[in-house]
């Protein structure tokens, strides 16, 4: 039954205002530091980092058995809990969309959908990125008095340099890793389980059924946390376990995150909002 | 203008909107009338794309709504209030959105102002009440001063001033040449909102067009006589074909004959009348009429209970 229910001239819509891909990262923008969680985050992305090569310096200087870790060591360890809260950061960024309802409006700005996926993407990356770079930064600035000559980290040292971009390309991957998962579970707890449980169940599950020459231990260095952070470590503890070699891993790391991307494009294209 | 074909939406084996095909013209207030569960919202939610039709399409201004270079300027949509973020500010919220289409803040304080917000735009959506939720819902609708408008239930929890605002300001934009649509399940407010009627029940379109022809179709006026003699006045009209029910001792209820003939043949046959009053059919009516069996949930008797 078709019916029709009046005649009269539509008004034309504007055109000065359009949709482009910048002003959808604007808009992502405002809502990023819009909300109080962000500043809570990035504050304790820094504070862990830092925190950790402190304590780490500290134990080098109370001087434990056979010298305490160095300051290589505690810049290299920044990213273990700082990859916790920009994890968080990438699945909030959309589902605080989903369980607040904000999604909708979002969608009725941007209904074609992919541009918002990709300019959350680019937002949280790129803000893991800096993140990285500056923790590692103000760790090496705060814990590098604690060293002496010999244990510090030296920055002519490339590998000590890679420790600083390598974080944050790891922590930019662990964010993106975290807004597609939480795009595709589309719940704050579901999500924040699901990419905070991949590091620490699935490696330690590995570990626990490794033995010298199983399947476990073959597939060990592919897992994708565990692959991720070879960008980070130095090559050296590659001998005992065949972990694999930074840019290998750190691209197997990719694989993952781009089939995460896959799957949220699907499924943000076809279910309902 | 929005135009449907077909529209289907089934969620498992339930059909909450069943093949709809409807057009919504420019220049008119149209009512979207239907009781709870009638797929209202469903409906709407496909126009902007929200929900994925089952099968059918529906265009506004011609396209699909996501084939829009400028959506917002095309369709300002509020489906349920407080889609926002407890946590932002009602300025913040209507900034990030008018940001993606490149809408200044001169816009953002427009909307803010014409709907009221001016006071409390820049506290925490967390605690706004109902109404002004449903004014920042209203605002994020205007921010793209859009050819065509869709308010689902606009009015709930507004005072009453805030529902006459929303009266006026669908009127205005209707008469701009706009397309408005709103949504409502009471009749009452369609009555003095709309100009145009889509009525729907249980997923299906019942009836459509101007509201006066929409109550005339679905009513059969009558006329109501008080007379002493009732017997004798029944079986006069129900011989010259009226249908003739009994209200009261000494009260009827007459259809199919109009009031001047009922006198005439009282006067023939020398019956007293009291009273002579033509009813006029409401929208209620017709309402009831037009959904009493679409009805997704019927209320019980209320008197069986005790």
């Amino acid at each position: 039954m078709v019916t029709t229910v009046a005649d009269q001239q539509p008004i034309v819509a504007s055109s000065a205002r359009r949709l482009r891909f910048h002003r959808i990262l604007v808009s992502e923008w405002i809502k990023l530091w819009s909300l109080r969680s962000t500043y809570w985050l990035v504050l304790g992305t820094i504070v862990a980092m830092v925190m950790i090569a402190v304590v780490l310096g500290a134990m080098s200087v109370t001087g434990m058995e056979g010298g305490g870790p160095g300051g290589r060591a505690a810049l290299e360890m920044g990213y273990s809990f700082a990859q916790l809260t920009v994890a968080v950061l990438g699945v909030l960024i959309i589902t605080g969309e989903y369980t607040t309802g904000t999604i909708r409006p979002t969608f009725a700005a941007v209904p074609t959908r992919l541009p918002v996926l990709l300019a959350k993407a680019t937002l949280v990356g790129g803000m893991s990125f800096v993140l990285g770079i500056l923790g590692v930064g103000v760790a090496y600035a705060i814990s590098s008095p604690l060293f002496d000559q010999a244990t510090a980290a030296d920055l002519s040292d490339p590998a000590v340099w890679r420790i600083f971009w390598g974080t944050g390309l790891y922590l930019a991957a662990v964010a993106m890793f975290g807004l597609a998962i939480g795009a595709v579970i589309r719940n704050t707890a579901g999500a924040v389980t699901a990419v905070l449980g991949t590091p620490f169940i699935l490696s330690t599950v590995w570990q626990l059924l490794m033995t010298d020459t199983n399947w476990f231990t073959t597939t060990y260095p592919y897992l994708p946390f565990v692959a991720g952070e070879q960008i980070i470590l130095p090559a050296a503890t590659a001998d005992e376990m065949q972990l694999l070699a930074p840019w290998s891993g750190f691209g197997v790391f990719m694989i993952y995150i781009v089939v995460a991307y896959l799957a949220a494009a699907v499924l943000l294209r076809r279910k309902d909002a | 203008m929005i135009e449907a074909t077909g529209l289907t939406k089934r969620y498992g084996d339930k059909t909450a909107v069943d093949s709809v095909s409807f057009t919504v013209q420019p220049g008119t207030v149209t009512g979207f009338l239907g009781p709870n569960g009638a797929g209202k919202s469903t409906t709407m939610r496909m126009i902007v794309g929200f929900d994925r039709p089952t099968a059918g399409t529906v265009t506004v201004n011609g396209k699909p709504y996501f084939a829009h270079h400028a959506p917002l300027t095309e369709v300002g949509v509020l489906l349920d209030a407080k889609s926002v973020h407890p946590g932002r500010s009602a300025y913040q919220h209507l900034q990030a959105m008018a940001a993606t289409h490149g809408i200044g803040n001169r816009r953002v304080r427009e909307v803010i102002e014409m709907t009221g917000l001016e006071q409390v735009a820049k506290k925490r959506v967390g605690g706004f009440s109902l109404g002004m939720g449903q004014r920042l819902g209203i605002a994020t609708a205007l921010l793209g001063d859009p050819a065509t408008l869709i308010l689902d239930e606009p009015i709930n929890g507004l005072d009453p001033e805030g529902v006459r605002w929303v009266r006026t300001m669908a009127r205005h934009m209707a008469d701009e040449g706009r397309t408005v649509f709103i949504s409502s399940h009471l009749m009452s407010e369609m009555a003095q909102t709309a100009d145009h009627l889509l009525v729907i029940g249980r997923g299906r379109i019942i009836t459509a067009g101007p509201i006066h022809e929409v109550i005339a179709t679905a009513t059969t006026p009558s006329v109501r006589v008080v007379t002493p003699d009732v017997k004798e006045l029944a079986d006069v009209l129900s011989a010259h074909g009226a249908t003739v029910r009994t209200l009261a001792a000494m009260e009827l209820e007459v259809s199919d004959l109009p009031s001047a003939r009922i006198g005439e043949l009282a006067a023939r046959h020398q019956l007293t009348l009291h009273e002579l009053t033509p009813l006029d059919a409401s929208l209620e009516d017709a309402y009831l009429s037009l959904t009493h069996d679409q009805v997704e949930y019927h209320t019980e008797a209320v008197a069986g209970a005790l």
